[in-house]
């Protein structure tokens, strides 16, 4: 069990407001951790600030060793792709998606190790198998589909290439609750080998007793760490 | 003063206008950027060509292939220049904008400096021979000015449907921020995008300099052109570039033929105006989902 991610000391923020407070956290490789809390409290910034995208951040983030975090003042996404390329995964909140590419497109995007790129046929049929009503939609244009297709592409697109971090941002957000728990099954389902996932979630009950671990995160800083749903119930109380 | 011969001079100024209005068109929307460096892009390969027909070989094709080259290359400077410092910086529109035409004046009066203010000539590509189709004479450099615009349109759209590239620069047209978090590089592609968009301006500087002279300053007209053919077709639309060449390129035809030279410019904006009064986001401004933020 190696450390995935290593988080030091992180502070990151917009322009004059701070939303993460100095936080430090380690994920474990082969885990899948949940991290849950209201509106607004930084589960998103955090995933943004350990993929480059906040407005600024500082402290160490070491992914699989690799120090990815730096100090930025500005130049938000400036080095999100090299980050990317070092093994992370994004599945972003809402339909951060391309309108005009198809689906097969889309997937292929997601594609962006050489690696990848070579065995993208195999790579998609995967993606498939988990997602199988995406197979007659191959062809559309993304922005035609349901929101609940769509949330299936952008977590396909992620999952088209070998990341040691799996960020996912409110994978239930806006669907229906029977299709936002096909979503979460297909998360739960996929084999980590040595990679990690990390899920912001706002139901907890979707994450209950599926996840190695939830953390709790309130007003930007962690409150509590816990093992199963039963004392995920102590840190609410 | 027939129609025939207007609709032909019509096709062949909107392949050329079409040209450097489709490459305005991608610019923008893949990286956000006014590119008004153009009319330097423009003047470089036409000397580029100029260069290659003086020193090494009159042959078309090699003259052609270094038209191309150059504009790519200072289409890459461009990008070196402004894009990448000033990308993520705040009101980088504005600045883009007045970094590339700062680069393009300076520019020009570095060509006006280095080659002196008489402007050259390039030598005839495509021969003088012509084609009675039905009556209607078609000169060889017609038709040639048409397929080789053709050519480099159909090539340029193709690349960007088939190639991975092509796929990572309509990702970034399509969303920049999404395309960052799959692992497209802004700056990467920004490279791509100015060297082909830089070709494609430097192939129709080559195909002007078969009516006119190359010269500092032979790119001004042209990017005023091209620039206002991207606005009215839908700044950011591929199809919206060319029906709006199209349009432009009857109006610049139709103009010269009945009422003189003199009054083109005027017929043109006068038409520019019209659409943009009944269209204000251009011509497939509207139907492109392209940048629609």
């Amino acid at each position: 069990m190696t450390d995935v991610l290593v988080i030091d000391g992180l502070s990151a923020g917009y322009g004059p407001l701070r939303v993460i407070h100095d936080l430090d956290l380690k994920i474990k490789s082969g885990e899948r951790v949940g991290i849950v809390g209201l509106n607004g409290h930084g589960k998103t910034t955090l995933l943004y600030a350990i993929a480059g995208l906040t407005g600024w951040q500082r402290g160490s983030i070491q992914l699989n060793g690799v120090e990815i975090g730096r100090t930025r003042s500005q130049g938000p996404g400036r080095y999100t792709h090299q980050i990317v390329r070092q093994g992370l995964a994004i599945m972003p909140q809402g339909d951060e998606i391309f309108n005009g590419l198809t689906v097969e497109e889309h997937l292929d995007s997601g594609a962006f190790t050489r690696d990848a790129w070579r065995n993208r046929k195999f790579r998609k049929q995967r993606v498939l198998d988990l997602f199988p009503p995406l197979g007659k939609l191959m062809g559309t244009p993304v922005g035609r589909l349901s929101g609940g297709e769509r949330r299936m592409v952008s977590i396909g697109r992620g999952l088209m290439t070998d990341a040691k971090l799996y960020l996912v941002d409110e994978p239930s957000l806006g669907l229906a609750p029977k299709i936002s728990q096909s979503v979460m099954e297909a998360l739960f389902s996929l084999d980590l080998k040595d990679s990690a996932m990390f899920i912001a979630e706002q139901n907890v009950a979707l994450l209950e007793g599926r996840v190695d671990r939830v953390i709790n995160m309130h007003a930007g800083k962690l409150k509590g760490e816990a093992s199963s749903s039963l004392s995920l119930s102590k840190t609410h109380g | 003063m027939d129609i025939t011969f207007v609709l032909l001079n019509a096709v062949v100024i909107a392949s050329i206008y079409g040209l450097i209005a489709v490459a305005v068109s991608i610019t923008w929307s893949s990286l956000g950027l006014i590119n008004l460096g153009y009319g330097f892009v423009f003047s470089f390969a036409g000397y580029g060509a100029w260069l290659m027909s003086t020193y090494v070989t009159k042959m078309p094709a090699p003259v052609m292939a270094a038209g191309i080259l150059a504009g790519a290359i200072c289409g890459v400077i461009i990008c070196l220049v402004v894009f990448i410092p000033l990308h993520d910086k705040s009101n980088f529109t504005t600045r883009g904008m007045v970094g590339t035409l700062a680069i393009s004046l300076l520019g020009s009066q570095a060509l006006l400096m280095n080659f002196g203010p008489r402007a050259k000539a390039l030598p005839e590509f495509f021969g003088t021979g012509s084609v009675n189709l039905g009556g209607i004479v078609l000169t060889a450099d017609r038709i040639g000015i048409v397929v080789c615009a053709t050519v480099m349109l159909c090539f340029v759209v193709f690349w960007m449907k088939g190639s991975r590239r092509g796929l990572e620069i309509r990702a970034m047209m399509m969303n920049p921020h999404a395309a960052s978090i799959v692992g497209i590089g802004i700056r990467k592609t920004g490279i791509y995008v100015m060297a082909i968009t830089g070709g494609m301006a430097g192939l129709a500087a080559v195909l002007l300099s078969q009516t006119y002279y190359v010269a500092p300053f032979s790119g001004l007209t042209p990017l005023i052109k091209g620039v206002s053919i991207a606005l009215c077709g839908g700044l950011g639309s591929v199809q919206g570039a060319i029906i709006a060449a199209v349009i432009l390129g009857f109006t610049e035809a139709a103009t010269s033929s009945l009422l003189g030279g003199q009054y083109v410019l005027i017929t043109q904006f006068l038409v520019i105006i019209c659409i943009l009064i009944f269209r204000p986001r251009g011509i497939s401004g509207l139907l492109d989902k392209a940048r629609e933020q």
